[in-house]
């Protein structure tokens, strides 16, 4: 038996000319290989045929019934994926490319509301926003449509679902920083319902949501409530390579993905509790959605599909100018046609993408205005500070701890977040950079504390007592020397997504590059900061 | 106690004899950092052997220290002038961590650069590299891994390593199972007035530690693991020379 989606990927693999849609004349300056895809080959041979379904897929939006529509996706509203649909934010504008489309949503378990609640997938990971979900456009469905927007269903998007739901201030969380309520079990279980025996203990120290205490609620209860931005669903052949065959961090060799008996990168979740998407859509929709009956294996082949297909970043900065000209390689389009999971340190180096913008011939630079060459000249030092500006890394578990680097270490950005295009980690990435746990993360009235306590061993830097906001990768392996552990994200589509870190502690990208001002005494100076800002705002 | 007598003969020439190169020199002492700039991982690990009176550089150990803690040092007195951080270099060197907190020391580069960062021998290939073919006829063959004073943990660019090399020659040949011994140096060893021992349960854990990552690499050949203690001294080549490493290992044994 085949579904819906299913059938329609087919066709669609019979309509390569249905590719890349709008990214014509981009496409034309990426340099092919026999390492990309079948479509995109043969779209090569198909130039022409793009160029029609470039007016297809305006004709695919006006479809949709407005000549523009809203920056939101509602869902079931049945819309048209173009093959690219840009979006502007405060920084320029974001690109969202999906290979082989345009795409029905119609249907499609993505885009419909297979759940109780309303809610969809494309509810929480926007195409507007990187796909993922900036507080900002929370608000703007508050002020917009209200507590009844799906967004806000008590399960997740309210502080805690016996709180009153019509209330502002029962969703302040999701409002205010972007976070959704993540209920892990404790003690702590396995992907598959198998426990795990924890060798820390957990009391709740502060409950400012109550959704860590009283009746069913809280540790005693079995539950823990954690507070976490949405991950990206896009790029996602990056999140899921692996590079190399060990998880240095871990000290094993990567595990086997249970379905396919394949390696598994470890990226895919911030706390890693699923270890491949199946079980990350099983997790999401019996928790985000409140389905009531697990999504069918070809729901599953469906969903999967469509993530292995979008791609999605800056395009253009905030003077207007793409961010894939004179020589610079910003964009999805770049992305969509390189291979994942290559270290930058021996290959491409990370964010040498804009590498062309150190040197701007004085005749390109005539053509701009002052303000406009600066900035491109900016964000060309702040990749090169970004991979070249060593500081000293210390007391952060999972780096300076049994890996053998030493507390410290001397490195830059490009230590951690060192894949070739996307900036997160070619191995898996659960690290603790102090963002959720005492005595680094700031302060934070307005979310749990959570004391842990260690049996065994101490942690190695937080000693037997540890405070934190959340307990990150530990509320999965159980071990007492992952607590604060956060998988680093990737840096892509970052202006469309405020704001940042897993627990929303930046509200915008200077207040990233200030807490790591702050953790590790790096020394920025302030064109160092801007710089690295620039950079960031242009990924 | 013999076997601590015998132990205790192997660290005995160090302490009287490390000034000259090519000797063998163990202590334990807190380690202090030299913050030299050369780039990425170029900052250098020092330590003070106490009983000698000698700063050494450790800073080419596989595993490097922790500023909090102790460490014990087990290397040998190279030839390299002590341009690069300021101290005698040992190479090749190990320094284990050790639980006994330290005050972190951190100083300054002054004159010193430290050195240059190089992918070190022992650096896997990423996956899509292909590893060197084997042809048979294959017999049993024993891969050795080794580990930090104290610790199961696989040692980036060096276990990891030694794995890879392991799993590729036995995806290849095949046998019909994998034998894990995990090694624990459970003799008791005297060194800068400190007895040193591993518990014995560590036998089992760098078994069950090398075990896993096996399951995962081959996962269509059985495991078994078994365990050892009162290891003894190896001359594998993969221990750089180091008695004190040779004794802390796991051996994986391909039985045809």
């Amino acid at each position: 038996m085949e579904a819906p989606g299913g059938r329609k990927w087919k066709r669609l693999h019979r309509q390569p000319e249905l590719c890349y849609p709008q990214d014509f004349t981009g496409f034309n300056r990426v340099r092919m290989s026999s390492q990309l895809p079948f479509t995109a080959l043969k779209f090569r041979r198909l130039a022409l045929f793009g160029a029609m379904a470039m007016a297809g897929a305006a004709v695919a939006v006006s479809a949709a019934g407005t000549a523009k529509p809203d920056r939101w996706w509602k869902p079931g509203e049945g819309r048209v994926f173009p093959g690219q649909i840009d979006y502007p934010n405060e920084q320029g504008s974001l690109r969202t490319i999906v290979v082989g489309a345009p795409l029905k949503t119609k249907g499609h378990p993505f885009f419909e509301p297979v759940g109780s609640n309303g809610r969809a997938c494309v509810t929480c990971h926007q195409p507007a926003d990187a796909m993922s979900l900036s507080a900002s456009s929370a608000q703007r469905q508050w002020e917009t449509v209200g507590p009844n927007d799906p967004l806000f269903a008590a399960i997740d998007g309210s502080n805690c679902p016996n709180l009153p739901q019509d209330k502002r201030e029962s969703h302040s969380l999701l409002l205010e920083r972007g976070l959704f309520r993540i209920q892990r079990p404790w003690p702590v279980k396995q992907y598959n319902g198998d426990p795990v025996t924890p060798d820390f203990t957990i009391e709740v120290v502060r409950d400012p949501t109550g959704c860590n205490s009283g009746p069913g609620r809280g540790p005693q209860a079995g539950n823990i409530s954690v507070y976490r931005r949405p991950r990206p669903v896009a790029n996602m052949k990056y999140l899921l390579a692996t590079g190399f065959p060990f998880d240095p961090k871990q000290g094993y060799a990567l595990p086997l993905d249970p379905d396919d008996g394949k390696p598994q990168s470890g990226n895919i979740m911030s706390d890693n509790r699923a270890g491949n998407l199946r079980i990350q859509m099983e997790d999401a929709s019996s928790s985000h959605l409140q389905i009531a009956q697990r999504l069918t294996p070809a729901q599953i082949r469906q969903v999967q599909d469509f993530e292995m297909r979008v791609y999605t970043a800056q395009q253009a900065d905030r003077n207007g100018l793409a961010l894939n000209e004179l020589g610079a390689e910003g964009g999805p389009a770049k992305l969509r046609d390189s291979q994942p999971g290559a270290l930058g340190s021996i290959g491409k180096p990370v964010w040498s993408e804009f590498a062309a913008w150190e040197k701007i011939a004085p005749a390109d630079a005539a053509k701009m205005t002052p303000e406009q060459l600066a900035f491109r000249q900016s964000v060309a030092r702040g990749a090169r500070v970004f991979r070249d500006k060593t500081f000293l890394i210390f007391d952060s578990a999972g780096i300076t701890t049994q890996m053998g680097f030493g507390n410290p270490v001397r490195n830059s950005c490009v230590f951690c977040h060192n894949m070739s295009q996307m900036g997160n980690d070619v191995a898996p990435g659960q690290v603790d950079l102090g963002t959720t746990t005492l005595p680094f993360a700031d302060p934070r009235a307005d979310l749990p504390m959570f004391r842990i306590t260690c049996l065994k061993a101490p942690h190695p830097y937080y000693g037997r007592v540890i405070y934190t906001y959340d307990p990150g990768f530990a509320l999965t392996s159980g071990k007492c020397a992952d607590v604060g552990k956060i998988t680093l994200q990737s840096l892509r589509g970052l202006s469309a997504r405020a704001p940042y870190f897993s627990s929303g502690l930046a509200k915008d990208l200077r207040g990233i590059v200030d807490y790591y001002e702050r953790r590790y005494s790096i020394g920025y100076t302030e064109q160092e900061k801007q710089d690295l800002v620039n950079l960031m705002s242009v990924l | 106690m013999k076997k601590l007598a015998f132990v205790l003969a192997l660290f005995a020439p160090a302490e009287a004899m490390a000034q000259q190169t090519g000797d063998l020199v163990s202590f334990v002492a807190c380690p202090v950092y030299r913050d030299t700039d050369s780039g990425r991982k170029s900052g250098c690990w020092l330590s003070d052997d106490v009983a000698s009176g000698n700063r050494y550089d450790v800073s080419q150990s596989p595993y490097k220290p922790d500023a909090g803690f102790e460490v014990l040092v087990e290397g040998r007195v190279s030839a390299e002038p002590p341009t690069a951080c300021g101290a005698a270099v040992l190479a090749p060197v190990r320094t284990s961590r050790l639980t006994t907190p330290c005050i972190r020391h951190i100083i300054p580069a002054e004159q010193y650069k430290g050195r240059k960062y190089v992918l070190p021998r022992r650096n896997n290939d990423p996956m899509g590299v292909p590893r060197p073919a084997f042809t048979g006829p294959f017999t049993d063959r024993t891969f050795t891994t080794y580990f930090e004073f104290g610790r199961d943990f696989i040692v980036y660019q060096y276990d990891d390593w030694l794995l890879d090399q392991a799993a590729n020659w036995i995806r290849q040949a095949r046998p019909k199972k994998l034998v894990v011994t995990g090694f624990a140096a459970t003799d008791p060893v005297v060194l800068s007035g400190r007895t040193l021992s591993e518990p014995a349960e560590l036998a089992k854990n760098r078994a069950e530690m090398i075990a896993q990552s096996m399951r995962r690499l081959v996962p269509d050949i059985p495991v078994e693991t078994a365990v050892q203690t009162g290891a003894q001294p190896t001359d594998e080549a993969e221990a750089d020379g180091l008695p004190g490493q040779s004794r802390r290992r796991a051996e994986i044994h391909a039985v045809f």
